[in-house]
């Protein structure tokens, strides 16, 4: 009996371990950012993947701890918005997790805006200018056509290191993008009234948005970029809501309210605390809901 | 296996066709990344154990270049601007390369670069909430310790981080006191012939082996910590006194000198080993506006002193024997930093430090102790204006009794700066 069940317990370990190698044999991938976890769940549903921020953490500022070095160093895909959103902490974790698969974007790198046009692109970059990146700006999945061609680049990628999967990533984009495009004119339509609205937000993380649909961002709660609202800077933009054309305060999931709030009291204008990303809030659990969650707070301010 | 290596092969060729749009503006021959950190301050005061003196100073002006060398190696260099008494020391604190393409969790950093010992070790000096490094750190490792040598280091594929290195240096810095030398200097010349008979110590050329190893992870979404062990044996760490001869007072000047400047580590010993925790914590995980940081260590240098037979006989040579058998140095700190607004943070620090002082043929104990509250402005990522208050208690310790001190400081980085550790 001892001898059979430890018999039984080898024989287990063995399948166990079959198993583990099995398993992987599907791409195991790293999201910097919940949207790209999301968008790599579209193409690669049967894939382990691992988002390394919530929508509710500032992409900018990540601690390089443990656990993220212990999960890129298990990665086949680490997948990052790139033009330089995560040089605070992703060279770290590249560094201390001593995987090679996913050092370069020869390999198991993926940037998103290194296959789209960012826009805010600087010649000349100064630190006075505050945290800004001469790549552009990186919040792109706010884009629904970037988004899409991104989402095309990323399943070339997922072929590239996973040839046996390549049907299924096709077939995969194929749906997304079918469903995908689909939505697009309906999220114009819901948005049409949105044009040539103006808005107040914090920081540049609804560029892409706003550019999509013709909304100006007349003023940003920071002073410069990554520097928070002060006081000072606040109270001039008391008089620059007063003129009576700013529709709404814009803030994200992961942003400070406490400026868009002092402000809104004083202007008596709406503020609105959009999801950043999926997980945003409640209603925000994929991408498409992610946009419709964002277009129906928007529309709901009129 | 065979298996995926096929996988692999397939992909080392997809990737061999696939164009190489790396974008160049990222770091690279062509474009290294620059960076130099700029530190002043003014202080009431003089610290113990080689930490900054009263009145204006500057702190460590350091100068870096890294970059991508090519696929397989990353390399950077440290130079290091000290002003110490009107003279400016030029000092490399690192010059190294680390491959970046070895297979299975493995990484070689070979030159000189910063001992992945402890938790605060491997991390440069400006990332500091406070404006000395810890008294154990100062006694134990020169304030940081950074060296000529090889490192492996190995990174296990699960879901706990677990981290496991090994490090060989060349030592020079951590050599214990050589009390030879130091007799020809001011000795009479009666003990001479003496001292050529056993001539100066025989120190190993590589003096410093080092093994560690690390585990952390996440407590839910707001929390994570890493725990570390390290152990650090030093060939050339015990002070060799040789019974009998130091009839008069004997001190290990040229290492325990705390009104000059040393790097070296005040106190050495054979073997010391280290306990480092930290524990991090920011709501719901995000860094930006409020976090807090805890983190400590402990030291403990063992086989510190050893007492050899003299020529002559001496009396109480077994009494001594017994009663420095077991002496070691200790050292430990705890400390907690909070950001609360991303202008502001504010910590408290409270450390000691025990050890012995050799005077003649017998150990006196030493203790050292430090309370730090610090409040910092930054007024971005890359600009810090620090205030901080110390307490300094000593015990037998180079006159330091009861000090209060009060330092104002300005760490700030410009250029390219590198991600910083956890």
């Amino acid at each position: 009996m001892r001898i059979n069940s430890k018999k039984l317990i080898m024989m287990g370990a063995l399948c166990s371990a079959f198993i583990t190698s099995a398993a992987n044999a599907q791409l195991n991938v790293f999201a910097c950012e919940p949207e790209y976890a999301a968008l790599a769940q579209e193409i690669a549903p049967e894939a382990k993947i691992y988002s390394a921020t919530s929508a509710l953490q500032d992409p900018h500022l990540v601690q390089a701890r443990p656990s993220l070095i212990a999960k890129m160093r298990q990665a086949d895909l680490v997948v990052c918005a790139g033009a330089d959103l995560e040089i605070g902490w992703l060279p770290m974790l590249q560094m201390k997790a001593s995987n090679n698969k996913v050092r370069s974007t020869d390999k198991g790198l993926f940037y998103a805006a290194e296959h789209i046009e960012t826009l805010d692109q600087l010649e000349q970059v100064d630190r006075s200018m505050g945290d800004v990146h001469a790549k552009g700006n990186p919040h792109l999945h706010f884009d629904p056509r970037k988004l899409l061609k991104v989402a095309s680049a990323l399943s070339e990628k997922m072929t590239a290191l996973d040839p046996e999967g390549a049907a299924g990533y096709q077939a995969q984009l194929a749906d997304f993008s079918e469903r995908w495009q689909q939505a697009i004119p309906k999220w114009e339509e819901q948005a049409a009234g949105l044009k040539g609205k103006k808005v107040i937000a914090y920081h540049s993380s609804f560029r892409y948005l706003f550019n999509w649909l013709s909304i100006e961002q007349v003023a940003d709660l920071e002073p410069k970029p990554g520097i928070p609202p002060s006081s000072s800077h606040l109270a001039k933009l008391v008089s620059r809501s007063q003129e009576g054309d700013v529709m709404a305060i814009l803030v994200t999931s992961y942003q400070d309210e406490r400026g868009a709030n002092w402000l809104g009291e004083r202007t008596e204008l709406p503020v609105l605390v959009l999801p950043m990303s999926v997980g945003g809030n409640s209603d925000s659990k994929d991408l498409f809901s992610l946009y419709d969650s964002v277009l129906t707070l928007l529309t709901n301010v009129e | 296996m065979s298996y995926s290596n096929k996988r692999l092969s397939l992909v080392a060729a997809a990737c061999a066709l696939a164009s190489t749009h790396v974008s160049a503006e990222d770091s690279s021959l062509t474009n290294p990344n620059i960076s130099a950190v700029l530190d002043g301050f003014y202080q009431t005061g003089d610290r113990g154990l080689g930490g900054r003196s009263e009145g204006f100073g500057l702190g460590e002006t350091e100068l870096a270049i890294s970059a991508n060398i090519d696929d397989m190696f990353y390399g950077k260099v440290t130079a290091i601007l000290e002003v110490h008494d009107g003279e400016t020391e030029i000092g490399l604190e690192e010059a190294f390369i680390q491959t970046m393409d070895l297979p299975a969790g493995l990484g070689i950093r070979a030159g000189r670069f910063l001992s992945d010992v402890g938790y605060l070790n491997n991390q440069h000096l400006h990332t500091d909430s406070f404006i000395d490094r810890p008294g154990a750190y100062r006694a134990f490792m020169g304030n940081h310790y950074f060296d000529d040598g090889v490192r492996l280091t190995y990174v296990a594929p699960t879901d706990l981080y677990w981290t496991m290195g090994v490090e060989v240096f060349k030592g020079d810095k951590m050599r214990a006191a050589d009390m030879y030398e130091e007799h020809e200097e001011h000795e009479d010349h009666e003990h001479e012939e003496e001292h050529e008979e056993h001539g100066p110590r025989d120190y190993d050329t590589v003096g410093v082996y080092s093994a560690f190893t690390k585990f952390g992870g996440d407590i839910g979404i707001s929390s994570s910590w890493q725990v570390g062990l390290s152990y650090l044996h030093n060939a050339n760490g015990k002070v060799m006194v040789e019974e009998g001869e130091h009839e008069d007072e004997v001190h290990v000047d040229e290492e325990h000198d705390h009104e000059g400047h040393t790097h070296s580590a005040s106190y050495t010993g054979e073997n010391t080993y280290i306990a480092d925790f930290v524990y991090k914590w920011a709501p719901d995980g995000n860094y930006k506006y409020q976090h807090l940081t805890i983190s400590g260590e402990y030291f403990r240098v063992t086989d510190t002193f050893a007492f050899e037979e003299g020529d002559h006989d001496h009396e109480e040579e077994h009494e001594h024997e017994e009663s420095h058998g077991d002496d070691f140095f200790e050292g430990w700190y705890l400390s907690g930093v909070y950001q609360f607004s991303p202008h502001w943070s504010a910590g408290v620090r409270y450390g000691e430090v025990d050890t012995f002082e050799l005077h003649g043929d017998h150990l006196d104990a030493q203790k050292l102790k430090e309370t730090e509250l610090s409040l910092a402005w930054h007024s971005s990522h890359f600009s810090t204006v620090r205030l901080q208050y110390t307490n300094q208690k000593g015990t037998n310790f180079d006159g330091f009794e009861d000090d209060n001190i009060v330092s104002l400081q300005y760490v700030m980085t410009l250029g390219a700066h590198g991600a910083h550790q956890f």
